[in-house]
């Protein structure tokens, strides 16, 4: 069993969509790759643009602090009651101890109020608190020293406080009365998760804060964030970290004594993110390219396979009706088709011409048959031309299609071909007959039909020579048909001979009139002829005044 | 200076009325570096806005010198002493007075000033007046008294009231002398406002000097 090959729409489609799809693959390996690449990078950059705003706005920040703290411990009172205090518990003198220590904690906490943090502390010029205000002020207990590590600026101190189990970030500002410090002013930030969160927006990253390598804050997960711990402990320099199976960038932000700012990226969350956008971006355009694509080899397909099963189509149709005169249309789809059509329909057109030689060899062939059999009879001589020619104008009468026609003008010419084989004793006999010759008489037809059936070309026209004696009333040869069992082109030739009998001379009386002879098939018709027949015979009549019959007439009257 | 030389003058006429049996002190005042704070004093610059061009007055000036301890008896001299508003600081920054002495305080620069103290020996404040009006206290009470300005917070000056006469600043060489100082044994001390007392034992005779060295832990700034 062999398969059928398949249809050249589908392979057009497949093709198309294979090279779509492979295509689409290949994008979508480059973007993936490329998109892991890029935000890796992105996630760097990111976390050095963070470092350096962060950097920038945190000085800058701290340095407000310190100005607006400065600002603030230029307050007259507060060093007055500062200076005093000292000046008076170096005499020994402390009875007013406590009217002092009020004054300087209600100018400490008018200090707070005004300052943006968790808590404003007093030291004394041996760096021990004085006095605290603020939400925390209870992490700073009178009376003990405040220890800060970090690095002094031309500014002031910025440190790291620790000090009641929490960190804070500190600015300091000495007090300075004349060219003395008599104490020190610290602003201080608790270094909690609130304060990561903040310096997370700020670097728009994640956020971890680690005093002597232990956390102190961090904006990242619990478990994350203790991996970090160690984690960075371990490997200060490496530029990214796997904590909790996911990749991190990491940075220090900045250093305050020995409390790090670290920021990070993770480098897997970004890149998910962006793939993803990426991806469903892809996708879209994966669509609109494979329905692009779809529609185009659709199209494509349809432009060559249309043209051509309309080709095909014509050829079927016409092997099916023989017919050699059919031409088909340019489509023009293409060149290249239009010239096969065009190559078809000249060999069609050879091909028909060829035909047309065929047959009116074949047609002259046939006619000269005819013609030396009517021949073997002076008396009927001309006879089948003319039944031919009657028979096709009482055809055209009974408006009958051109190609039945056609077959009735051959048929008409051969309908007496049988007489062939009837002996010229009984065939030129010139008195009546006996029943054996008049059954020898009428094989004819039969002989006939015998006589075209081995030529294919002549078949169509079998029932013609078989059945032009047979009678409407069922008293015909050679099989007795009755009625609409007889062909009508049977029928046509029938008339067509007796009246063409009846106007000829024959050795026995004298050719009759055409009126006459109208009158004698008037007479049978019903039972030896059709009426319809008689009638349009006699309708064609007169149309038919051609050479075909006069000839003949008039050598039947000489 | 000259408020010195005023003090001086005085407290001699006082004594030669007084006290017949009597001695002269003379001495040597030394500033020697003293152990730095843990804060470095000058992370700021100066917040006094105004001429710092003005000669600081040495730092020796602000040392005081005085008997420890010492009962006087009779009427103790009195003076009226100036405590000049000047270029946003108070001349001289250290004035050494007797009980009951009051202290004028001009205001000597084109702006207001403010005195003010909260300490327990007078506890004072005298308004806001423009340049060339005064205001005068008087110090009833012995004691370190701190003076301040409301204004200008970087201003302040010591008022040392003392309950005797035999007291004495400091010649910018650091010579000093207490004269007519009744013979007998005493505590001397150096008095400096960010050190407070450095002393030494000194036995005065009657009719002859007698010297003594101090040295008081402070930074010279020259």
């Amino acid at each position: 069993m062999t398969r059928r090959p398949p249809r050249l729409l589908v392979r057009t489609l497949a093709v198309i969509f294979v090279t779509v799809a492979l295509l689409l693959a290949a994008v979508f390996v480059v973007v993936t790759v490329t998109v892991r690449d890029q935000v890796r990078q992105s996630v760097t950059a990111n976390l050095e643009s963070g470092q350096r705003i962060f950097g920038a706005v945190e000085r800058r920040r701290q340095r407000e602090l310190q100005t607006q703290a400065a600002t603030l411990a230029e307050n007259p009172t507060l060093k007055a009651a500062i200076d005093t205090y000292a000046a008076e518990m170096r005499s020994g003198n402390d009875t007013q101890r406590s009217e002092w220590l009020a004054t300087i904690a209600n100018e400490i906490d008018k200090v707070a109020a005004r300052i943006d943090a968790d808590a404003v502390v007093l030291a004394d010029a041996t760096q021990h608190t004085m006095a605290a205000a603020g939400r925390l002020a209870d992490r700073f207990p009178a009376g003990r020293p405040v220890a800060p590590s970090g690095s002094r600026g031309r500014q002031g101190l910025d440190g790291v406080v620790q000090t009641g189990g929490l960190f804070f970030r500190v600015v300091s500002v000495p007090i300075q009365l004349g060219e003395v410090s008599i104490g020190t002013l610290y602003v201080a930030t608790n270094l909690d998760q609130h304060y990561a969160e903040e310096l997370a927006a700020l670097a728009n990253a994640r956020i971890a804060i680690l005093s002597d390598g232990l956390l102190v804050a961090s904006t990242l997960p619990q478990a994350t964030a203790h991996q970090f711990e160690s984690a960075v402990t371990r490997h200060p320099s490496d530029p990214t970290l796997l904590l909790d199976g996911e990749s991190y960038a990491f940075r220090r932000l900045v250093d305050v004594g020995s409390t790090t700012f670290y920021a990070l990226g993770s480098i897997d969350e970004s890149s998910r993110t962006a793939t993803q956008t990426a991806i469903g971006e892809l996708a879209m355009i994966a669509a609109g390219a494979t329905a692009l694509a779809l529609a185009a080899s659709f199209w494509v397909a349809r432009m060559l396979t249309e043209p051509v099963g309309q080709l095909s189509e014509s050829l079927a149709q016409m092997s099916v009706s023989h017919d050699v005169n059919l031409r088909l249309p340019l489509t023009g789809s293409s060149r290249e088709l239009d010239a096969l059509t065009a190559t078809f329909n000249q060999l069609m057109a050879s091909v028909a011409a060829a035909e047309e030689q065929r047959q009116a060899a074949y047609m002259g062939a046939i006619r000269a048959l005819a013609t030396a059999l009517d021949a073997r009879d002076p008396y009927t001589a001309g006879h089948s031309d003319r039944v031919s020619v009657l028979s096709v104008a009482t055809a055209r009468a009974l408006n009958l299609p051109d190609d039945d026609i056609e077959v009735i003008r051959l048929g008409a010419l051969l309908h007496d071909i049988g007489k062939i084989g009837v002996p010229d004793a009984v065939l030129l006999k010139p008195g009546s007959l006996t029943n054996v010759e008049f059954d020898i008489i009428k094989q004819h037809p039969t002989a006939g039909a015998r006589i075209l059936r081995s030529v294919p070309f002549l078949v169509p026209h079998i029932p013609i020579v078989e059945l032009h004696h047979e009678r409407p009333d069922g008293r015909g040869y050679p099989h007795g048909l009755r009625g609409e069992d007889i062909p009508m082109a049977a029928r046509i030739v029938h008339v067509a001979d007796a009246y063409d009998a009846i106007t000829s001379k024959r050795a026995y009386r004298g050719a009759r009139s055409s009126g006459e002879a109208l009158q004698e098939l008037w007479r049978f018709a019903g039972t030896q002829f059709h009426a319809e027949v008689v009638g349009a015979l006699a309708t064609a009549l007169p149309g038919v005044v051609s050479d075909a019959i006069e000839p003949a007439v008039e050598q039947a009257h000489a | 200076m000259m408020l010195a030389f005023v003090g001086l003058v005085l407290t001699t006429v006082a004594l030669t009325h007084a006290q017949p049996e009597t001695g002269s002190i003379t001495g040597h005042v030394r500033l020697a570096t003293r152990i730095r704070s843990p804060l470095p004093a000058n992370v700021y610059p100066s917040r006094s806005i105004g001429r710092h061009d003005a000669p600081a007055a040495p730092e020796i000036r602000n040392v005081v010198v005085y008997l420890k301890d010492v009962v006087f008896r009779g009427a103790l001299p009195t003076a009226k002493a100036e405590l000049y508003q000047r270029n946003e600081s108070f001349v001289p920054h250290v004035l050494a007075i007797t009980r009951g002495s009051t202290v004028e305080f001009p205001n000597d620069d084109p702006f207001f000033h403010n005195v003010f103290s909260l300490s327990s020996a007078a506890k004072f404040n005298l308004g806001r007046y423009p340049r060339g009006q005064t205001r005068a206290w008087k110090f009833t009470k012995p004691g370190l008294v701190k003076v301040f300005c409301d204004i200008h917070s970087h201003m302040n000056a010591s008022i040392l009231v003392l309950d005797h006469p035999y007291f004495a600043i400091p010649a910018v060489d650091g010579t000093f002398e207490l004269p007519e100082v009744p013979a007998g044994e005493y505590t001397v001390v150096g008095w400096h406002e960010r050190v407070g007392e450095r002393t030494a034992s000194i036995r005065v005779e009657a009719g002859r000097p007698t010297s003594i060295d101090l040295t008081v832990p402070v930074e010279d700034a020259r």
